[in-house]
């Protein structure tokens, strides 16, 4: 990661500012409609109206949705909390809820809707009509499944203001499972927004933090959807260290600057106009472009990140036991908190199968950053990619693993399997055995497109 | 083999715990409020987390609880807890709380009974802690609740905590969810009188390794289950009913009018009847050991009052009479 930084930092940077300077600019363009209003909103009163959370840093217990929620109010920018409950995301409204309605002479507000539908229009209106500030809402499975009509509308709109906290819920599912496997977010993949995964309180934190500094950048603007795992991240309590909103503030102001476009209320007269196919298709051109930038820029806003506040900012994947000039004979690939089960047993199980083990967990999902996980993975002998969401294929990280693969000099065998689907427990003897399965393509034996594991069993 | 020291376990390990109860019992927030005791040392990282499903109130649920003096880093469920914890008798009907449990293990009851009675019944090896929480929930909080009285036996098994400490970690839980303050105060006399209600003893009779048992896989999953799984033995909701009670179909005078508004509304179908030709259907009882859950529709609708909820103790062959 730390070879990548250094490789593109110095030309990412440049190119941050450029877009800024950029962004300043049109900012006093004027629209097609001919005026605009600057100062319709007057952004430094909206800033000055907020109300410290935190004016030190602190050590809280606090779940993942607490987390997510904590992170969301203390940000200046963030006034209007749109959402409708679901489970296992309910808590995080219920936690905004709680301290907005305890905010006596705030002006934040939040905005219960009919259905998830209602809250996905709602953010669009609120956040096409400022463009400066940022509009958050959680949901989960089925909830997300109900926005779809306008997440994808709003992933290609331009609104990089908006952020989707989704608490992986496994979905499209009779019976009914309230648990997390991330098969929500993974259906979601061409909604257009940048997907970011979490495991565990710290990380959550960090993420909803970082996560408008990226989707706000001038040549981005897309928006940004965090997740994590409901059940095993949104319920587990443990300490969080919290920051100042000052610092919070300082942080992100320095990213998020003014929008290069004017809002609904600063003089853009329409939104969601219909053009004809050639336009279209520029757009769509745009939308894919900007997106790519996201490769380039996380890793700087990342390093920032980590440098003020000491902890480890946005990243591709977390990676845990790669040694340099020494390829491991498995690279395990994998997202969420389960991950941590397969590091508490990776040297155990190294000593005793005499294979030398490393892996990554995904943190950047869309979009996938190909490269990255390709210099990572190429001297592996044999790839594990672990797929938690249910797939009709051999996994939606096993496709995006092998495209990132292809077309390199004697590439590593990729072994597919599946557990912790609708959020089952993944046991430390679950992940022994998965690792067995892995270490026989070693030997060059012949394994099946795909393997399902439970409880230490290969079903 | 003597019971296995549990501070040690967190200075050189992981403590792993493992609460079994029902939905609505408490057991999340005994456990969240150990969960905050534990993170009252700087040097303990803490792991406290649910297991529950979309099932209504009284379904079995579980929670768990990591602690050491060194970063966590396994996610998955405790499956070998060194200290295992049973909140709601009522839950081992159908969740063996023994479960992976290793020699020399800890177990805390919220029951009536003694630890050596629990010993025997259950067959426990190892350290037996017992408190009659719902006694106590009745009395502070009138309401049979045993979440406050099973907290303080847990801190009590670990060890090392001061009663203040103890006290303070449970009431900011409540404090945490906006609990209005004359529910805190009550809880603070529930926390104090069960500081005194602790038992405990060390049984070594058995001599049965306890260990996880085996996965065997998910059986026969018609398309649709959802039918068969609610129908199911394994889905008996009868165990969703408070422990303690029972339903009772009470009419030695023949006073059913045959309205049939019970049959119509029992969600569960347990109302056994016959036809009648003149009054319509004569419910003669109910059937209440697989599914009645005690939901209270019978009891509402009856114009005649035939159904009755009763006090219900399952019989303990191990309690010692005098």
């Amino acid at each position: 990661m730390s070879k990548i930084l250094e490789k593109n930092g110095k030309a990412a940077e440049k190119s941050v500012s450029k877009a800024a300077e950029k962004a300043t600019a049109l900012t006093h363009c004027a629209t097609p409609s001919g005026e605009i209003y600057p100062d319709a909103i007057d952004l430094a009163k909206v800033r000055a109206a907020h109300h410290a959370l935190y004016t030190q840093r602190e050590t809280i217990t606090a779940d993942g949705n607490t987390a997510a929620a904590i992170a969301a109010l203390q940000m200046w920018r963030c006034i209007l909390f749109a959402g409708f409950p679901i489970t296992p995301s309910t808590k995080w409204i219920e936690t905004v809820a709680a301290r907005v309605a305890a905010d006596v002479g705030g002006k934040k507000r939040v905005k219960l809707l009919e259905a998830e539908h209602a809250v996905a229009d709602y953010l669009v209106g609120a956040a096409a009509a400022c463009r400066d500030l940022i509009f958050p809402t959680a949901t989960s499975s089925v909830g997300l499944d109900h926005m779809t009509e306008t997440t994808r509308s709003l992933g290609a709109s331009g609104l990089g203001n908006v952020m989707l906290v989704n608490v992986y819920r496994a979905t499209a599912n009779f019976p009914l499972c309230i648990e997390g496997d991330p098969s929500d977010t993974l259906a979601h993949r061409d909604d257009g927004f940048i997907q970011l995964a979490c495991r565990g309180k710290q990380q959550i934190y960090d993420t909803v933090l970082q996560a408008p500094c990226l989707g706000m950048q001038p040549d981005i603007m897309t928006p940004t959807m965090p997740g994590y795992y409901g059940i095993k991240d949104s319920h587990r309590n443990a300490r969080l260290t919290v920051e100042p909103d000052a610092e919070i503030h300082s942080f992100q102001d320095h990213w998020i600057r003014s929008c290069p476009l004017p809002g609904l209320l600063n003089g853009d007269s329409a939104f969601g106009n219909c053009v004809t196919s050639r336009h279209f298709q520029g757009f769509k051109v745009a939308q894919r472009r900007r997106m790519d930038r996201v490769i380039d820029i996380l890793p700087i806003i990342g390093a920032d990140f980590e440098r003020k506040f000491g902890r480890p900012g946005l990243a591709y994947y977390d990676a845990v036991g790669f040694q340099n000039g020494t390829p491991p004979d498995i690279a395990v690939v994998s997202m969420g908190p389960d991950f941590g089960t397969f590091e508490a047993i990776r040297e155990e199980y190294q000593r005793l199968a005499w294979t030398r083990v490393a892996g990554i967990a995904m943190r950047l999902l869309t979009p996938f950053p190909r490269e990255a996980v390709r210099a990572r993975l190429a001297g592996a002998k044999v790839v594990l990619v672990v797929n938690q969401a249910h797939h009709h294929g051999r996994g939606h990280l096993t496709l995006d693993v092998a495209d990132a693969l292809s077309n390199i000099e004697n590439p590593p065998r990729i072994v597919s399997v599946f557990t912790g689907l609708g959020g089952a427990d993944v046991s430390e003897s679950t992940w022994e055995r998965i690792l067995d399965h892995a270490r026989s393509a070693l030997d060059g034996k012949a394994l099946p497109p795909v393997a399902f594991f439970h409880e230490g069993t290969q079903l | 083999m003597p019971a296995i020291d549990l501070r040690e376990r967190i200075r050189t390990s992981v403590l792993d715990v493992r609460g079994d109860g029902k939905a609505g019992g408490g057991l999340v927030l005994a456990f969240q409020s150990l969960a905050n005791l534990m993170l009252r040392d700087s040097g303990l990282h803490v792991q406290e987390w649910p297991f529950f499903s979309s099932a209504r109130r009284g379904a079995n649920i579980r929670s768990f609880l990591r602690v050491s003096a060194k970063p966590i880093l396994a996610a998955c469920e405790v499956t070998r807890p060194a200290l295992s914890v049973l909140m709601d008798e009522g839950a081992a009907r159908s969740a063996d709380f023994t479960q992976g449990v290793p020699h020399g293990g800890t177990f805390v009851l919220n029951t009536p009974h003694t630890p050596e009675e629990c010993a025997r019944h259950y067959g426990l090896t190892g350290r037996v802690v017992t408190v009659a929480g719902d006694a106590i929930g009745s009395e502070h909080l009138k309401h049979a609740i045993g979440n406050v009285s099973i907290y303080v036996a847990v801190a009590h098994a670990i060890g090392g905590f001061e009663e203040k400490a103890i006290v303070a970690s449970f009431l900011e839980t409540l404090k945490k969810r906006h609990v209005p303050d004359a529910v805190v105060e009550r809880n603070r006399g529930a926390l104090r009188a069960s500081l005194d209600a602790v038992r405990e003893g060390v049984f070594e009779e058995e001599s049965a390794r306890r260990s996880t048992a085996p996965w065997l896989g998910y059986g026969y999953l018609p398309v649709g289950a959802q039918t068969a799984l609610r129908l199911s033995a394994a889905n008996q909701t009868a165990n969703y009913a408070p422990s303690g009670l029972r339903l009772r179909f009470d009419d030695p005078k023949t006073l059913c009018n045959g309205c049939a508004h019970c049959i119509t509304n029992c969600p569960e179908g347990i109302i056994r009847f016959v036809p009648d030709a003149e009054r319509g259907l004569l419910v003669t009882g109910v059937d209440v050991s697989t599914f009645c859950k005690l939901c209270g529709e019978c009891i509402a609708v009856c114009p005649e009052h035939l159904f009755l909820e009763v006090p219900y103790e399952e019989p303990w062959m191990e309690v010692s009479r005098s």
